[in-house]
């Protein structure tokens, strides 16, 4: 879920965009680091791009459909690309269909980005765990859920306590965790989709769940 | 070029003949500036440098209803809600639920805010290629990988989809269903998912061959010719002034 | 075109044991040494995974072999090198054609040689109007029919203006006018050219000297009907004579030098 225009107060909306350019300038520094950066980026854009088609699939959850968000393993296989990716893909969801807002694109950004960078570092602690199918489905669940809690979380609150409703701090913080509640089927399943995607790469081609 | 956004980026107008790049600051300025406005009384000016510059942009009004379609979904959501839970003078009170007044004004902030920025938007990059405005922002300083990453981004979008829709195709015929919830349906969308991800990665490293044999990473490469005119330096001028007298209205009145 | 031209002494191309491996397969590349002399048209055969594309790629300096000298136009090519004066077009053209926009695509090569604005603009009008696609210029590439993203694709490689083109592939998935296109452009090329492919009646049309590679060996380089029409030769490395060259008793083919 993106937040639209028009809702967020201009300090929310400038303290994201502000966020965003750190972070965005972090993950560049980092990649400059490497030995041979421009090697990765076609790896990192061709990536991206499937990962925002696979996250069109339609995974039937009667009575309807849900489409997943993916952050999490996007962490995992892109690494320091990951933010910058998650950057553009939103950058082109606002643009070509108006889904997320343009004064938005930080703090969507933030939202979906940090909790990807987040599990990026988790799964490498998948190194001293150990790289069988196990591990790495577990480690999977864990980003998938993660990824998408995380993102959930951080949406809320800052939907809830910037919305111009004066709604006391206990009510709110109910508010948040009912909805957040409400949203755990739906990390499961993100959950569980992304420990078998997991799984299958390490499988197919281990050197994807390295992170670039 | 032409996609779906990118239909009416051949109209003339001046908007359309604005250099990118000053296009792309004067508009997003005035984007930040709108979302900047709370004050009742400065949301009709809002609206009407909105309908004004829109006019100018001769994008039709039929792009502009459909393109609002599906974000106003999620705004008419928040503006059904907010009315009755927002604020503590109650305006009309039917039954269990009380329309408060606080409520109600957020309400036309929003809308009015909703409306015009994305209104702004849609002129930005309607009226320029989607490839040109990413150009103007590498121009403008956006690093070289992110610029990269995004023309390769949209360049791979849609052969990725095709191939996905091949894919889900194949996997229809052979019994995937797409109705019933299955943890063995899970776990083939996961595997197309996978195998997505796999080919796309495996078509990177030609990819990569291809751009590093005809020069990728060689210093000699020529830059973008974007110039601006006086008449876009004057126009950006005009729009960041408009910007900042929204910004200082709604704070003085 | 003003490519290739130009008299050039002595080879384009010139290797001399030539070795490559991948880490999991060895001997890709056995000892492959060759010679080819300016304006010759070289097609090259030999079941999958003989090496064909490994030697271009290697050719090219992309892959570094393990053993063997690499010279192009006399110079010593060396993995990691940027040679413009070879150019290398692909199987995939949806691996090469990068760019969201033909123009940019077409021009990609050249805006990386250092060249002026007006120069890159003049090269990528002279290299589509080669293959006939001025009028593709300003599609985005995804909107392409499969035989218009091989003659762009292949618009991009020229508008380097390499000496040496490398083809991999070139008829694979076309239909039969853009197949026939492609064999008229070959054969209007001025530059030399190698050209790896199954399609054995291309090379007959558009080659006049063949080499048949397997296992990472040069098994026979000669003449094209000589190496082609030998049935023993051919089946022995998963080829099979070209139509054109078995015998017919009412004879209907022609043959293009």
């Amino acid at each position: 879920m993106h937040i639209p225009d028009g809702i967020l107060p201009i300090s929310v909306t400038a303290s994201g965009y502000a966020a965003t350019t750190a972070i965005t300038w972090y993950s560049v520094h980092k990649i400059n680091q490497k030995e041979n950066p421009r090697e990765d980026i076609p790896k990192a854009a061709l990536l991206t791009a499937a990962f925002f088609v696979a996250s069109l699939i339609h995974i039937p959850v009667p009575p309807t459909s849900v489409h997943l968000v993916l952050n999490g393993l996007l962490g995992v296989t892109l690494g320091y690309f990951a933010f910058p990716a998650i950057l553009i893909g939103l950058f082109f969801q606002a643009v070509m269909f108006q889904h997320g807002g343009l004064t938005t694109l930080g703090i969507n950004a933030v939202i979906m980005g940090l909790p990807a960078l987040v599990c990026f570092y988790i799964f490498r602690l998948r190194n001293i765990a150990g790289k069988g199918e196990r591990m790495t489905g577990a480690f999977g669940f864990l980003a998938g859920f993660g990824g998408v809690g995380v993102s959930a979380v951080l949406l809320l609150v800052i939907l809830l306590t910037n919305i111009p409703a004066e709604l006391d701090a206990s009510v709110e913080r109910t508010a948040i965790f009912t909805l957040t509640l409400a949203h755990v089927p739906l990390m499961a399943i993100e959950g569980a989709f992304t420990a078998l995607m997991a799984v299958f790469l390490q499988r197919v081609r281990p050197e994807i769940l390295v992170g670039a | 070029m032409n996609i779906g956004l990118d239909q009416y980026v051949y109209l003339a107008s001046p908007l359309h003949r604005w250099e990118p790049r000053c296009k792309l600051i004067g508009l997003m300025a005035l984007i930040f500036a709108f979302s900047f406005v709370g004050n009742l009384s400065i949301l009709p000016a809002m609206l009407v440098v909105t309908a004004a510059v829109f006019a100018v942009s001769k994008l039709p009004v039929s792009f502009m209803l459909r393109r609002l379609r599906y974000p106003g979904f999620f705004i008419l959501a928040v503006i059904l809600i907010l009315p009755f839970v927002s604020g503590s003078t109650v305006v009309l009170s039917m039954g269990p639920l009380d329309l408060r007044q606080e409520g109600l004004i957020s309400v036309l902030s929003i809308a009015a805010r909703f409306l015009s920025i994305l209104t702004i938007g849609l002129v930005l990059f309607g009226t320029t290629p989607l490839l040109t405005t990413i150009k103007s922002m590498r121009a403008l300083g956006l690093p070289s990988i992110l610029a990269d990453m995004a023309f390769l981004f949209f360049r791979y979008l849609f052969e990725i989809s095709d191939e996905l829709r091949r894919m889900e195709t194949a996997m229809r015929l052979r019994g995937l269903s797409l109705r019933r919830f299955s943890i063995h349906g899970l776990r083939t969308l996961a595997w197309l998912g996978g195998s997505i991800l796999v080919r796309s990665y495996e078509r990177a490293d030609s990819v990569y061959k291809a751009m590093i044999l005809r020069g990728y990473g060689q210093a000699g490469r020529s830059q973008y010719d974007l110039r601006a005119s006086s008449r876009d330096l004057i126009a950006l001028g005009v729009i960041l002034m408009v910007a900042g007298g929204f910004i200082a209205g709604d704070i003085l009145v | 075109m003003a490519t290739g031209a130009e008299q050039i002494d002595g080879p384009v191309l010139a290797v001399s044991g030539l070795c490559f491996s991948y880490p999991g397969v060895a001997d890709v590349l056995q000892e492959v040494s060759l010679k080819v002399m300016p304006g010759e048209r070289v097609g090259i055969i030999g079941p999958n995974g003989a090496g064909k594309t490994t030697f271009f790629l290697t050719i090219s300096a992309v892959l570094k072999p393990s053993a063997g000298d690499i010279f192009v136009l006399g110079k010593q090519v060396l993995n990691g090198d940027f040679c413009p004066e070879v150019g290398l077009v692909f199987q995939n053209p949806d691996d090469q054609l990068f760019c969201p926009s033909v123009r940019d695509d077409v021009a990609f090569g050249p805006g990386n040689m250092g060249l002026s604005k007006d120069e890159v603009e003049a090269r990528v009008t002279e290299a589509l109007s080669a293959v006939g696609g001025l009028e593709l210029a300003d599609r985005p590439a995804h909107h392409l029919s499969e035989g218009e993203k091989r003659m762009v694709s292949i618009a991009g490689v020229l508008a380097m203006r390499p000496r040496l083109v490398l083809y991999d592939e070139p008829s694979a998935n076309l239909d039969i006018r853009s197949r026939r296109r492609l064999i008229r452009l070959l054969q209007a090329s001025k530059e030399t050219i190698l050209i790896a492919s199954h399609d054995l009646e291309l090379i007959l049309e558009v080659c006049s000297r063949v080499l048949l590679i397997d296992e990472g060996r040069v098994i026979a380089d000669g003449d094209p009907i000589e190496i082609m029409g030998d049935d023993e030769l051919m089946e022995a490395h998963g080829q099979e004579k070209p139509h054109s060259l078995v015998p017919h008793p009412v004879p209907h083919q022609k043959h293009f030098r």
